[in-house]
């Protein structure tokens, strides 16, 4: 009897594995309600069509994706990443190049496909001000900067990505079609005029709390965030003044067992309709070009896709370029 | 060693051969399992600092020649003193009381520190964040009343990481300390008193000085615990006063340099390893080990 139990012990040790046999695809994203979004859109669907099970991972380890890749034993079938590392991933060898018969890219956003990667959806990060918490919103990055008018605390982004050293470079009045190559020395002595202000958001979700509990009444945000914190009834105010988009990206890390699914999957994901879900679902933009005409009216227009006028397009190829570079000199700083 | 010298005295037991008496055998599968997975993974990683991105010793010249890397070092030897010396000194008075009081309500006392213990580590986090932030009730309260006009910064920065993770760190402070103070003998202190000692007399030079292994089991658990923390800092601290594991999780996931985070995660090993053996020197594993006696 002991030794029965011991026996099945081991076999459901050694079962687990195989919970995730070759036949499921392996989705893995960022959690939260993103990726709560993207299992509803997307894996949900594709599973119902396809009859293939689509399990949910995450949250996004760039150090777990070279583990996998280099151990050959990839578990990772479809995983949403920043667009700056899929350039870079790409290059490195690390992903599957997408297979464009299966995936239609014919009305896909160019600015988001590469090789290895498209366009999962895209977002911008904007000025977000709680407006019960204080007497003026600022409406631009100069004035995000601007302690003296704008005084207490500001959130911005903590981790080494495009977004925050562009709207310093912005804020200290450079032109946005001169904006790269980054001229790092400058951003970071305009960063460090308000250093002291910054309150850093490592997550969505405490971009949220920051702004709602006014700990840190306004900042640079994901405009998502805010569109879902609106809809809490917080006051909020969204300033699209020179919003700065990236795109996040789907790949297939090297060596999946799954290829052919997880491009069936990346099809339906990047589909008009796919791209249409998410992006009602999240307030961030869609990266296929025939999803806005699919939408309401009404939400169409709080979407960074409405958002032309003054948009600048964060250059995932200089980042890619520059990721490690710029990182290393980013966490430095702010150690200081 | 204690044990192993008591079972060898004792006739019934001189025959064992020394490997049966000392357990060895027993602990086979835990040591094949740390083995494989804690000694080889440390090892693997150790390689890649020397060899990635070239062979060499160029990350660790990166890692030790940088004032920020240093800084970090630095503030994390700092932020585990700090907790250790905070634990032990909120921890001894609790320990104490549990100890001595009635056998039911120490249960009760019991239960709540090992709940809190158990209660997920993010969620005891976040709910720090809230408590303490400007607009957070400690600082509206005090506010309310008078006490201060402007809120205080006690959160995204060293207040905030020292309370979040003293509290965290508390029982295992409180744990291992009951456990030798329960064990020491209530008439020693009786009779201290009895010859003439005062109270003061009695904590100082006898309660004090027989509890010592148990502080010194405690905060060095404390402090090595400590040392490797990741998530209170990250949340409750401010970039300017970042820990060493931070920035390890910083090379490995987000910077993908393996070989940097390899080196700085070595150095850490290296540091705790030299506390443990200074530790060992000053008081021995045996009494470590020991609750009481």
């Amino acid at each position: 009897m002991r030794r029965a139990i011991i026996l099945a012990a081991f076999a459901a040790v050694l079962g687990l594995p195989a919970a995730a046999s070759a036949a499921d695809l392996v989705f893995t994203s960022w959690g939260g309600t993103t990726q709560d979004a993207q299992k509803a859109a997307w894996a949900d669907k594709f599973a119902g069509q396809s009859g293939i099970n689509v399990l949910q991972d995450g949250p996004t380890d760039y150090g777990k994706i070279k583990a996998m890749v280099e151990a050959g034993s990839t578990t990772w079938d479809v995983v949403d990443v920043e667009g700056d590392y899929a350039v870079q991933a790409g290059k490195a060898g690390l992903l599957e190049p997408l297979d464009f018969t299966i995936i239609d890219k014919s009305r896909l956003d160019p600015r988001f496909v590469t090789d290895h990667s498209v366009g999962s959806f895209y977002y911008s990060f904007v000025i977000g001000c709680a407006k019960d918490a204080v007497g003026a919103c600022p409406k631009t990055w100069a004035d995000l900067f601007d302690t003296a008018k704008f005084p207490g605390k500001r959130a911005f982004y903590k981790w080494s990505a495009p977004g925050v050293i562009e709207a310093a470079l912005l804020a200290d009045g450079v032109a946005a079609d001169k904006l790269y190559p980054l001229d790092l020395d400058r951003a970071f002595k305009k960063l460090d005029t308000i250093k002291g202000d910054i309150v850093w958001w490592t997550s969505g979700a405490q971009s949220q709390q920051l702004l709602a509990s006014a700990e840190a009444p306004f900042g640079s945000f994901w405009n998502g965030r805010l569109t879902a914190l609106a809809q809490t009834g917080v006051n909020v105010e969204t300033s699209w003044d020179q919003n700065i988009t990236a795109a996040d990206s789907l790949v297939v890390p090297k060596g999946s067992k799954n290829k052919e699914a997880a491009m069936k999957f990346i099809a339906l994901a990047t589909s008009a309709e796919g791209q249409k879900d998410i992006a009602v679902a999240t307030g961030y933009a869609p990266t296929n070009l025939d999803s806005p005409a699919l939408m309401d009216e009404a939400v169409r227009k709080t979407l960074p896709d409405a958002q032309t006028a003054s948009q600048i397009n964060a250059d995932m190829n200089y980042w890619a370029e520059n990721r490690d570079a710029i990182g290393e000199r980013w966490y430095a700083w702010q150690a200081q | 060693m204690a044990i192993v010298a008591d079972t060898r005295g004792n006739s019934a037991f001189a025959s064992m051969s020394y490997w049966r008496v000392s357990g060895i055998g027993y602990a086979v599968p835990a040591l094949l399992l740390l083995l494989a997975f804690f000694v080889l993974p440390v090892l693997a990683l150790l390689l890649r600092s020397v060899l990635e991105p070239e062979p060499g010793l160029g990350n660790y010249a990166a890692l030790l020649g940088s004032t920020t890397y240093l800084r970090i070092f630095l503030n994390t030897f700092l932020v585990s003193a700090v907790v250790t010396v905070l634990s032990v000194v909120i921890g001894f008075p609790v320990a104490w009381t549990l100890a001595i009081m009635p056998r039911r309500w120490a249960a009760v006392v019991f239960a709540v520190i090992l709940l809190s213990m158990w209660t997920n580590l993010l969620a005891r986090t976040y709910a720090w964040m809230v408590l303490l932030q400007r607009t957070g009730f400690i600082n509206r309260t005090l506010i309310n009343l008078g006490v201060i006009d402007q809120p205080l910064a006690l959160v995204n920065n060293l207040t905030g990481v020292t309370i979040g993770m003293t509290y965290i760190m508390l029982p295992f402070v409180i744990l291992p300390l009951r456990g030798v103070i329960k064990a020491i003998d209530p008439a020693i202190p009786q009779a201290a008193s009895v010859c003439g000692a005062t109270r003061w007399q009695c904590l100082t030079r006898i309660l004090i000085p027989l509890a010592l292994p148990g502080v010194a089991a405690g905060a060095l658990m404390v402090f090595v615990m400590s040392l490797g923390y990741f998530v209170t800092p990250a949340l409750l601290g401010g970039t300017s006063n970042m820990m060493l594991a931070e920035m390890i999780a910083q090379f490995v996931q987000s910077l993908v340099n393996w070989g940097m985070g390899g080196a700085a995660a070595f150095v850490l090993l290296v540091v705790t390893l030299a506390i443990y053996a200074l530790q060992l020197r000053l008081f021995g594993v045996g009494r470590l080990g020991q609750q009481g006696n």
